[in-house]
This record gives structure tokens, C-alpha cells and sequence, in this order.
């Protein structure tokens, strides 16, 4: 084993035992929070990373993946693991709808239609009582089981389910990113004109982006729903998608693990403020403007680019070897 | 390039102790938010949540505060059982029902805490009580109003202040009885608070035969109604019945003066607050009504003291303050009673709570963990303060 | 003149007043976006906090006592808060922005989203989280004109609004530093090349865009009479949708935008529903994009090849 594996073998475990050694409730239900987090910069970073496209509506994907759960469980009785690819494709229908006008809208106009989109996904869900209950929401959403067995209050389970479905998704992203589509995200990103005039279908493929980027953030609602078993509008608002962009920008673009560590830092550090009380919010608009002053390309950033390069003359080099 | 030289690189470069001071300051934050670390026999604690940061911030802080009184009140008494001092954990839950949880889950996993004063909002409470409920912590909430959270059936559960199923009638028959209004318009802030109320008067009114002539919303945190006044006042109500809290209602009084919209304002329990008057100013202000759950704490001869003593320090009572107060100081009672560390022998004291005498009244509970017989108060606005005009029970 | 058209003036001039307002916002979001291509999300902060800088400025002139005429007064609270908020655009431009300038512009959002945290909760901390009472210094004065109520506070944001709109038309068309920016928002290499001091080119736009919100922020307070530290989320919000609407980088287009929404959400709210309006709002935008994806009057700047 190489010592990046053995690296990655040992945080893998680390992370896999951390509940058993830890059994504190409120750092179990942080821990799962911050990875439904990681998911959902992770999804995010597939359009703002690769595809170089600014979402400023993401938590709709979000809002829209846990009410499709909840619609289904409480009107249709859904069981949860039917909810979820469920949760995924619906938020993905939405995602492709988003997509089409990055035909034409490009740069901070795409990013202000979906922040609008964002935007009419939460007032719809506010306002339209009869089938999402107002700003009430909707509460008594089932729990996942399996078999006869019941998630319960603790988080630890949920912890493991989002932990996996990270686990998944980086793998899958990871193989994107290598894949034809990957490569042709990362060259509509650095010149769309030449990409497409490459041969590269740039309008499919930035609906794949949005369609991938919206299906992990249903995925995360659905989940999410699951754990809450309440939802009401304000938790899907637009403060929570400039949160998640703050995670992914601050972990580092384009970068996969980046995400996930930004997730973590920018999700747990609320929490470690919670002793400044007042000044609590104060200090994390302090320290976000220092990190980024400190680590302008994110923590684990760099150009994908130059990586890729360094890489191609490593092999080029070992070829001649 | 010079450029380049600039005042944070400075810092990096030239000051490393700055930047391990600032490693130093991230640790030790870590570490004092490991509060099971320095867990002290001695203490027992009572946690409050309510959004002390954000745009809800200011009611929040009025709860912590009444809370925080009946804390030190207590304290000044002598230690709940043996040597055990009482301390208020005061967590943000930025009326945030993810936070909220997040929140809950804080306090039940430190073993100090034998009971929790909150949430605020409704969303809140109702999202945290599976967790407190689980852990056999005992919640009572100040302020949370929508019927749905007591039916849930937990036992952890309890509320000092009536629901919007006594207020939202009581509103709808004074509305329709005692100011003979027919034809009125319904306005609401979108809120789980604002809407709840409103809707459950809609309901109420029209089933008493009032006529609701239009519901419509506006955005908490906007400024500018106008335009919804222009248009309510060509449909010429008797009333209007306003759900939601009281920044929101100084504007719309002041922008119907502006455009000579003349109706009858009358509001819920998120209207009583001084702070309207203010804003608005007397003049504007004058003839609104308002529902408030039981009544004026300033009107009450057993508040006098807890009021003045609260204002003394604080300043303007909040809305809330005296209910936390109320809220903490029944369960420091059942803690008190209980004698000893055990959540479930406070939960046990809790269900036996028999005429608590509070600051705002008498308290018991149903089974539901409900506040029992709590009385809805009818409020009018004269000459700059909130004067009381009638009691209502629940039928 | 029937009563429902006048109905119709009476909605339209209400929109075309807060409209005044989000375009005077909207100048300063374009005017740093035509330069240095930043989304300052900040700016609604400044925006608040020259809210809040009229306010203190309302409560110096109190001192002063009753012997000072109302116009005197006003002068003084814009005078003090735009001269407030300009120190702290320019303070914010140093210390948070102009560290990251070259590093990706997603970078610098991110920065600006810090500032607004923090300038929330300072203002939160220093004057209270309670909404501020703002004093009534105009005299309420309302007119008639065909049926149509025009008040006093309405002129006034009227007058101040397009007279600084004219200003900074003239300014940025006539004045070195206006031909400076206008420069560097089309090549920042080639001005640099011709001895433009970017810098301080750059640090005087936040100044004049920080000033203008402020100068918004009053007016706001002013016509509201209360002030509440979370008020400029929604206004920067707005105000944001409305540069973009018009063209950002535009500032003919930002005015327009502004003035646009908020008609759109008058009449939105007076005619369909207050609840949806925003939705109204949005589609508008999001349509308008999808045909003109410059927005209204922004540069179709065509794609190299």
C-alpha cells in the first residue's frame, strides 16, 4: 500500500469507529449533520467546481429531494429506500429544468436565475398549504428501517447511511471526473467556446452536471426528511445555499475531498463558537473572511489543470523510463 | 511586485505568534465546547433555547433573560438539593428547526442538565421534542402556541402559555360579538406563528358566519406594504385581523395612515409588545387590539416585583420574559422536589405539578402537558399603553 | 379619469418609490461589478449600516436642539452617514477584498458573504437586536394631485435619488476618475499599462457605491421610521436581482432594473397576490434572461474566437 492509500485506509476506519468510541448524542447528530453537509457540497461542487457554473439555489435540490420523501411517505406510504432514488430522480427532473437556460444565460446571470429559482422553490413551499402544510411543514415522516429493525432518535445510524452514500459518491464522482464527461465539464469550464467547438456537446453535458449536482442534493433531502421527521420551509432558504458554496469554494474547487473538508470546517465551527454566545456569529463572519484571505484557492485547491499536467509528464517520464 | 507585500502577509510572515495564537484561540474554543470536560458534581443545569442571534434575536434575549432570573432568584434561595448550585446553559437555535436539534441533542448529552426552558418558535419545539422526549428531559416552552406539538403524545412535554385553538376563537368571537364586525381582510407574515394564528381565525370566524372578504401574506423582514393597503382598502373591511409579529404591524399602521386606510387592527399575542406603540407611535397605535395569552404581567399584583426587578436590569420587559420565568421557576421547583441527579424523578415531580403559583397566575397541566384553564386577555391600545378589556376563558 | 386608473397611478407611483430606492442599491452592486467583477454581498450590510449611521446622526442633531430647520437637519444625517459608510467601503475594499485581487472570483463572494456576517452582528451587538425607532424629522406633509397622495417623503425620494443618479452619470462620463473606471471595468491590464492608479480607482468605487447605499439606507429609514439590523438581506437581495435584471455592470441598467422591480412588485402585490409576488418577480427575471441574457441593457459582449 502506498502511504496515500494507507492515509486514506486509516481516516476511512478512524471515521468508521468514531461512533463507537464516541457516544455522545449531540456530537453523533453534528457528525451526521456535517456529512449530510459533505453530500451535499460534494453535489454542489459537480456544478461550481467542474462545470465553472454558479448555483445559488442549491437548497431548493435539497428542499425539493425531503419534501418529495415526505409527499410520498405520508400521502403514498412510501417505505424510506423507495423514497430515496425517488427523492434523487425528482430533485434531477428539476435540475435538467434549471439547466436549459444555460443555453443561452451564462456566468453570474445563470447564477442569478436559479438563485431566483431558489427563491420561488421556498415561497411555493411556504405558500401552497393544502399539499405542503404553509410554513408549518410536514411533520410525522416516517424513519428509515430494515427489516424489523427501526432508526430511532440517535444519530448514529443516520450518521453510517450518510457516511456510506458519501463514501459512494465520491467514488462515483471520482470516476466522472476521469471519465469523457469529466474532462469535457473541466473544459466547458476553462473555454466553453473552444470546448464546443471541439466537438463537445456543451449543452448536454451541462444538464448532466446539474442533473448529477441535483440528484445528490435529493438524495441529502431525503435523508435529511428522514432524520428530521419534520420539515418546514425555512430550513431549505438561501442562506443554507450560500453555506454550502462557502464549503465548497473554501475547501477548494474542483477539488472532491476539498468539499467535504469544507463541509466540516464550516459546519462544525458554529458549534465550537457556541461559547462566544452572542459573538458567536460575529467571529465565524470573521474567521470565513480570514481563511479565505489565508487559503485564497481553497484548502485543498489547485488547479485540476496544472495537476493533470504534472501527472501526464510523470507518466510520460515513467513511459520513456 | 510590491503588492505583494501587504498587511496580511506581514502578519504571516513577520508574526507567527499571531497566527499561533489564532490555532490556540480554535482549541481552546474546542475544548471549552467540550463542557462534559469540566463536569462539576456540584452544578446542576437548566437549559434554555431561543434564537439569540439573527432577526429574532431581540424576543430570544427576553426569554434567556426571564429565564436567567428565576435562575439567580433561585440561587439567592440556597442550592436545589445538597451542595448544588443551578447555572444556565443558554444555547441559539436561530428559530432554525436543524439547530434546534442540534441543540436538543447538546443538552441531553450533558448530564448536568435536568430540564429545558424552550423552544421559541413553534417549528422548533415541536422538531426538538422527539429528542427530549427520548432522553426523558423534561421540556417546557415558553411561547411555542400550535396545538399539533402536545398532541403528539410525549410525555417529556409541556407549555405554559395557551395554544392558537384557545387564542385564534377567542379572537374570531370578540371580533365578531363584541365589535359586531361583519366583512373583514386577514393578513399574515408567512410564518409558522403569523399563518397558524391567522388561519385558525379564518377558520373560526367564518364558521361563526363572518365574512373574510381576503387572506392575503406578507414577507417578514419587508418594508414596503403599500401597495397590499392600496388594494385592501378599495375592499373597504370593518377589521382587520393581522397574524404575525409587531415590527411588521408599526409599518402597515403607518403606511395606512399615509394612504387614509381607516379599519380596526386586531392581532395576536406577537403583537403585545410596548416597542409597537413606540414604533408606531401612540397616536397610530391607538385602537388596535390584541390577544395576549393571560394577561399583561405589568396589570398582575404578584408580577410587580419580578417586573420591576427585571426592568431594573434589563430594561422594556420582553413579551415572553415573564412566561420563561414562570416556565423555569416550576421546574426548578420539580427539581427541587426531586431531590436529587435523575432526569426521570424530575420528569415524575413535573406530572405532579399542582397549583404553581407563577408570576402570571396559577399553573397546572392536562395530560397533554398543556397549561390548564389559561385565559386569553383581549387588549386595546389607549393612550399609549396596552389596556386590558376582558378575559376570555376557554370554552 | 376613472377610480380604477387611478387606483392603477396610485400603485404605480408607490412601486416607482421603493423602486427609487433598490436602483440606488443597485448602483453600487454594478459600479464594483463593471470594475472588479465581485458580487458584494456585503452591500446590503452597507446599505443597513448607513441606516443606522442616519439614525446617530438624527440623534446628534437632537442635541443641537430644535433651533436647526428640518432641511438643515436632513442634509446633516446624509452628509455624516455617507460619509460613514464611505470610510467603511473603503476600510472593508482594504482589508478583505484587495488581498485576494487575482485569486478566483468565487474567492472574493465568499470573503464579501464573511463581511456580511459580520457587519450584521456588530450592528446587532452595538445598537441592540430590537428595531430601531427612527425619529420623524420631515414635516408629514401629504398632497393631492388628481386623486393621487404624494407625500413629502416621496419627493424627497424623488429628488435625491435622480439628482444623484444625474451626478454620477455626469461623473463617471466627464471627471478623470469617472474615464479611470470607466477604463478599467473595459481593460484592467491595458490601464494599468497607461499609469491609471488601480488601486485607488478601485478603492474610490466602493467608496461611491457604499455611499450611494447609505444615502438609500437613510431614505429607507426615513420613510419606514424604523431600522432593524437584518434589513439589508432582503434589500441587498432585491437590489442585487434589479442590477442583474438591468445588466450588470450597466449602470443606466441598474437604474432601470431597480426602478423596474419595484414597480413589478407593486403592482404584483396590488393586483395578484401579496403572498406570490416575489414568485412574479422572479419568473419576470428569469424569462428576460432567457431573451436577453445580458439582462435589459447590459453589454452582449459577442465571444472571442
Amino acid at each position: 500500500m502506498s502511504p496515500k492509500k494507507f492515509k486514506f485506509a486509516f481516516l476511512f476506519i478512524a471515521i468508521l469507529l468514531f461512533p463507537v468510541f464516541d457516544r455522545n448524542a449531540y456530537h453523533m447528530d453534528l457528525a451526521t449533520n456535517v456529512a449530510l453537509y459533505g453530500l451535499l457540497a460534494m453535489g454542489l461542487n459537480v456544478v461550481v467546481g467542474f462545470a465553472g457554473l454558479l448555483n445559488l439555489g442549491y437548497a431548493a435540490f435539497f428542499g425539493i429531494g425531503a419534501y418529495t420523501y415526505a409527499l410520498l411517505n405520508l400521502y403514498c406510504h412510501w417505505p424510506f429506500w423507495l423514497g430515496l432514488p425517488a427523492a434523487g430522480l425528482v430533485s434531477m427532473f428539476f435540475g435538467f429544468l434549471i439547466g436549459i437556460p444555460s443555453i443561452r444565460v451564462r456566468g453570474d446571470y445563470l447564477a442569478i436565475t436559479t438563485l431566483g429559482f431558489g427563491e420561488i422553490v421556498r415561497i411555493v413551499f411556504n405558500n401552497w398549504d393544502e399539499v405542503t402544510g404553509g410554513p408549518n411543514g410536514l411533520l410525522g415522516i416516517a424513519r428509515p428501517s430494515i427489516g424489523s429493525w427501526h432508526f430511532s432518535v440517535n444519530a448514529t445510524p443516520y450518521f453510517y447511511l450518510v457516511f456510506i452514500l458519501v463514501v459512494l459518491t465520491a467514488f462515483f464522482l471520482y470516476r466522472i471526473s476521469d471519465s469523457k464527461i469529466g474532462r469535457a465539464l473541466v473544459a466547458i469550464r476553462e473555454d466553453e467556446l473552444a470546448a464546443s467547438c471541439m466537438g463537445i456537446p456543451t449543452l448536454q453535458v451541462k444538464l448532466i452536471a446539474f442533473g448529477i449536482s441535483s440528484f445528490i442534493a435529493g438524495l441529502a433531502g431525503c435523508i435529511f426528511a428522514a432524520k428530521q421527521t419534520i420539515i418546514t420551509p425555512d430550513s431549505f432558504d438561501f442562506v443554507l445555499s450560500v453555506l454550502i458554496l462557502a464549503m465548497v469554494v473554501l475547501g477548494g474547487m474542483g477539488n472532491l475531498w476539498g468539499a467535504v473538508l469544507g463541509a466540516v470546517v464550516l459546519g462544525a465551527l458554529p458549534e465550537l463558537l457556541r461559547e462566544f454566545a452572542a459573538y458567536r456569529m460575529l467571529i465565524f463572519g470573521l474567521l470565513m473572511i480570514l481563511m479565505m484571505i489565508f487559503r485564497p484557492q481553497g484548502i485543498l485547491g489547485g488547479s485540476l489543470i496544472k495537476r493533470e499536467l504534472a501527472k501526464r509528464q510523470k507518466d510520460e517520464t515513467d513511459a520513456t523510463a | 511586485m510590491r503588492e505583494k507585500n501587504n498587511f496580511y502577509k506581514f502578519i504571516l510572515v513577520r508574526l507567527p505568534a499571531i497566527r499561533y495564537t489564532l490555532y490556540a484561540f480554535l482549541f481552546l474554543a474546542f475544548i471549552f465546547s467540550q463542557s462534559n470536560l469540566f463536569a462539576n458534581e456540584d452544578t446542576v443545569s437548566i437549559g434554555v433555547v431561543a434564537p439569540l442571534t439573527g432577526d429574532q434575536a431581540y424576543i430570544g434575549i427576553g426569554v434567556r433573560q426571564g429565564a436567567q432570573m428565576a435562575i439567580e432568584d433561585s440561587n439567592v434561595k440556597g442550592p436545589v438539593f445538597g451542595d448544588s448550585k443551578l447555572k444556565l446553559i443558554a444555547l441559539d437555535d436561530q428559530h432554525n428547526p436543524t439547530q434546534a436539534v442540534l441543540a436538543a441533542n447538546k443538552l441531553i448529552a450533558d448530564p448536568e442538565v435536568l430540564g429545558v426552558v424552550g423552544h421559541f418558535n413553534s417549528s422548533c419545539t415541536k422538531a426538538a421534542s422527539s429528542i427530549y422526549h427520548e432522553a426523558r428531559l423534561v421540556q417546557v416552552t415558553p411561547a411555542s402556541t400550535n396545538p399539533e406539538i402536545s398532541r403528539q403524545g410525549f410525555d417529556t412535554f409541556f407549555r405554559v402559555c395557551a395554544t392558537d385553538d384557545v387564542q385564534a376563537p377567542a379572537a374570531a368571537d370578540f371580533a365578531l360579538h363584541k365589535l359586531g364586525v361583519k366583512k373583514i381582510v386577514i393578513v399574515d407574515d408567512q410564518t409558522t406563528y403569523g399563518k397558524g394564528l391567522a388561519n385558525e381565525f379564518e377558520k373560526k370566524f367564518k364558521a361563526m358566519g363572518g365574512v373574510v372578504l381576503r387572506h392575503d401574506g406578507i414577507t417578514q423582514g419587508e418594508k414596503d406594504f403599500t401597495p397590499l393597503l392600496t388594494k385592501i382598502k378599495s375592499l373597504s373591511p370593518e377589521l382587520i385581523f393581522y397574524g404575525g409579529v409587531y415590527p411588521e404591524l408599526a409599518l402597515l399602521l403607518k403606511q395606512s395612515k399615509k394612504i387614509g386606510l381607516g379599519a380596526t387592527w386586531l392581532g395576536g399575542d406577537g403583537i403585545f409588545d410596548v416597542t409597537l406603540i413606540k414604533l408606531a407611535s401612540p397616536e397610530l397605535a391607538q385602537g388596535v387590539y390584541s390577544t395576549m395569552l393571560g394577561v399583561d404581567p405589568h396589570s398582575l399584583p404578584q408580577a410587580q416585583d419580578f417586573v420591576s426587578r427585571y426592568e431594573a436590569r434589563y430594561g422594556e420587559i420582553g413579551s415572553f420574559s415573564a412566561y420563561a420565568y414562570d416556565a423555569t421557576n416550576a421546574l426548578i421547583e420539580s427539581i427541587r422536589r426531586a431531590g436529587k441527579k435523575d432526569r426521570q424523578a424530575v420528569l415524575e415531580q413535573m406530572r405532579l405539578t399542582k397549583d404553581f403559583a407563577g408570576v402570571l397566575g396559577t399553573l397546572n397541566f392536562d395530560s397533554k402537558g398543556d397549561a390548564i384553564g389559561k385565559s386569553v386577555g383581549i387588549f386595546k391600545v389607549e393612550d399609549g399603553k396596552f389596556k386590558f378589556i376582558e378575559e376570555v376563558k376557554p370554552a | 379619469m376613472g377610480p380604477d386608473f387611478q387606483l392603477f397611478l396610485q400603485q404605480l407611483l408607490n412601486g416607482l418609490t421603493i423602486g427609487m430606492v433598490y436602483a440606488l442599491i443597485a448602483l453600487g452592486y454594478t459600479m464594483v461589478y463593471g470594475i472588479i467583477q465581485l458580487i458584494n454581498f456585503a452591500h446590503g450590510e452597507i446599505f443597513m449600516v448607513g441606516a443606522y449611521l442616519g439614525l446617530t446622526a438624527i440623534g446628534i442633531a437632537a442635541l443641537l436642539g430644535a433651533a436647526v430647520p428640518w432641511w438643515a437637519v436632513i442634509i446633516f444625517v446624509f452628509l455624516f452617514a455617507a460619509a460613514g459608510s464611505a470610510l467603511l467601503g473603503g476600510l472593508i475594499e482594504k482589508t478583505a477584498y484587495k488581498p485576494l485581487r487575482g485569486s478566483p472570483k468565487l474567492t472574493a463572494l465568499i470573503t464579501s458573504i464573511g463581511v456580511s456576517f459580520f457587519l450584521q452582528n456588530a450592528v446587532m451587538l452595538i445598537y441592540g437586536a430590537r428595531e430601531q425607532n427612527v425619529p420623524e424629522i420631515l414635516p408629514a406633509k401629504q398632497w393631492d394631485v388628481a386623486g393621487i397622495s404624494i407625500s413629502l417623503i416621496q419627493l424627497v425620494i424623488f429628488g435625491v435619488s435622480v439628482s444623484l443618479m444625474v451626478f454620477l452619470t455626469w461623473f463617471i462620463k466627464n471627471t478623470r476618475m469617472g474615464k479611470a473606471m470607466r477604463a478599467l471595468s473595459e481593460n484592467p491590464e491595458a490601464a494599468r499599462l497607461v499609469g491609471i492608479p488601480v488601486n485607488r480607482v478601485i478603492r474610490t468605487t466602493f467608496m461611491m457605491g457604499s455611499a450611494l447605499a447609505s444615502v438609500a439606507g437613510v431614505l429607507f429609514a426615513l420613510n419606514y421610521g424604523s431600522v432593524n439590523f437584518h434589513d439589508g438581506y432582503l434589500a441587498g437581495l432585491k437590489a442585487f436581482t434589479a442590477a442583474v435584471f438591468g445588466g450588470i455592470g450597466s449602470i443606466p441598467g441598474a437604474m432601470l432594473g431597480g426602478i423596474l422591480l419595484g414597480v413589478f412588485e407593486g403592482l404584483g402585490a396590488g393586483y395578484l397576490s401579496s403572498e406570490w409576488k416575489d414568485v412574479f418577480a422572479f419568473l419576470i427575471l428569469v424569462i428576460v434572461l432567457i431573451f436577453k441574457p445580458s439582462g435589459m441593457l447590459g453589454e452582449n459582449v459577442p465571444e472571442k474566437v
